[in-house]
C-alpha cells in the first residue's frame, strides 16, 4: 500500500463520514460541522489530485463563506430553549430506494469508462486556468460575475422585502 | 473505481438527505454535499486520465464555475431560508403549507 492509496482512503473516509453526520445528525451544529470535515475532504481532494488552486477557492469560498453563512442562518433560525434535538429525519424506503437506485445506475453506466485510480494528476495551475477563463471560457467567466450580481441584488429583494 | 463509488454514494447520500430530512437548513446542506460531490467527481474524472484531462486549464475552470454556482445557489437559499423563518416562524417543511406569498 503507497502513500499515496493512504491518503487516498483517509480523505474518502473523511468525507463520506462527513456525508453521513450531515444527512443524519439530529443537532444542528453537528450537522453544519459535518459539513465542514465534507468540505474540508474535498478540498483536500483537489490537493491530492494536483489541482492546487482549486483546492485553495474551496477551502475560501465553501468553508469560509458557505458554511459560515449556514452557521449565521442556524444562529438567526433555530432557537430551542428546552434543548432538545432540532432536525427531524423521516427515514423512508421509497427515498432509499431511489437514492440506492441513483447509486447503482450511475456506477454501473460510467463503471467501464473510469479507469481504475491511474492516478495522473492534473498538470495545470492558475496560468493555465488564467488563459482557460480569458480564452475559450471568457463567456463563462463573464455570466459568472453577471449571475453573482444578480445573487447579490435578489438577496437584498428576497430580505428587505419583509420589512417594507 | 473507488473515486466512482466514493463520489456517487456521497452524491446518492445527499439525495437520500434531500428527500428525508425536514428542516429547510438541513435540505440546503444535503444539497450542498450532492454539489460537492459532482465538483468531486468532475475534478477526478480528469485526474484519473479520462479524455477530460486533456483540456489544459479547462478542468479547473469548470470547477471554480461549479463553486461560484454553489455560493450563489447557497446565498440564495439561505435568504430564502430566513425570509421563510420571519414570516412563517418556522423552517419545518411539512408546517409550510402555504403557496401564496
Amino acid at each position: 500500500m503507497t502513500l499515496e492509496s493512504v491518503v487516498f482512503a483517509i480523505l474518502g473516509v473523511v468525507a463520506v463520514s462527513g456525508g453521513v453526520v450531515t444527512v443524519f445528525a439530529r443537532d444542528v451544529s453537528r450537522m453544519a460541522m459535518g459539513l465542514g470535515a465534507f468540505l474540508v475532504a474535498v478540498a483536500g481532494f483537489f490537493v491530492y489530485w494536483g489541482a492546487t488552486f482549486l483546492g485553495v477557492v474551496q477551502l475560501f469560498v465553501y468553508i469560509g463563506g458557505v458554511l459560515v453563512l449556514m452557521i449565521f442562518a442556524i444562529m438567526l433560525v433555530h432557537r430551542s430553549p428546552d434543548g432538545s434535538p432540532l432536525l427531524e429525519t423521516r427515514h423512508d424506503v421509497a427515498a432509499l430506494a431511489v437514492a440506492g437506485g441513483l447509486f447503482f445506475l450511475v456506477v454501473a453506466s460510467l463503471l467501464d469508462v473510469v479507469p481504475d485510480s491511474v492516478d495522473q494528476g492534473i498538470a495545470s495551475g492558475p496560468a493555465e486556468l488564467n488563459e482557460a477563463f480569458l480564452g475559450p471560457m471568457l463567456t463563462h467567466f463573464e455570466m459568472g460575475g453577471v449571475l453573482l450580481l444578480a445573487v447579490l441584488v435578489a438577496v437584498v429583494v428576497i430580505l428587505g422585502g419583509d420589512e417594507r | 473505481m473507488s473515486l466512482l463509488v466514493i463520489t456517487v454514494g456521497l452524491f446518492s447520500l445527499g439525495l437520500y438527505g434531500v428527500l428525508t430530512r425536514r428542516d429547510l437548513v438541513a435540505i440546503l446542506a444535503s444539497i450542498e454535499v450532492m454539489l460537492g460531490s459532482a465538483t468531486l467527481l468532475l475534478v477526478g474524472l480528469a485526474a484519473v486520465g479520462t479524455p477530460m484531462g486533456s483540456h489544459e486549464g479547462a478542468v479547473e475552470a469548470t470547477g471554480v464555475m461549479v463553486i461560484v454556482l454553489a455560493a450563489a445557489e447557497a446565498a440564495v437559499g439561505l435568504a430564502l431560508v430566513i425570509s421563510v423563518a420571519r414570516r412563517f416562524k418556522t423552517t419545518r417543511v411539512d408546517e409550510l403549507t402555504e403557496v401564496k406569498g
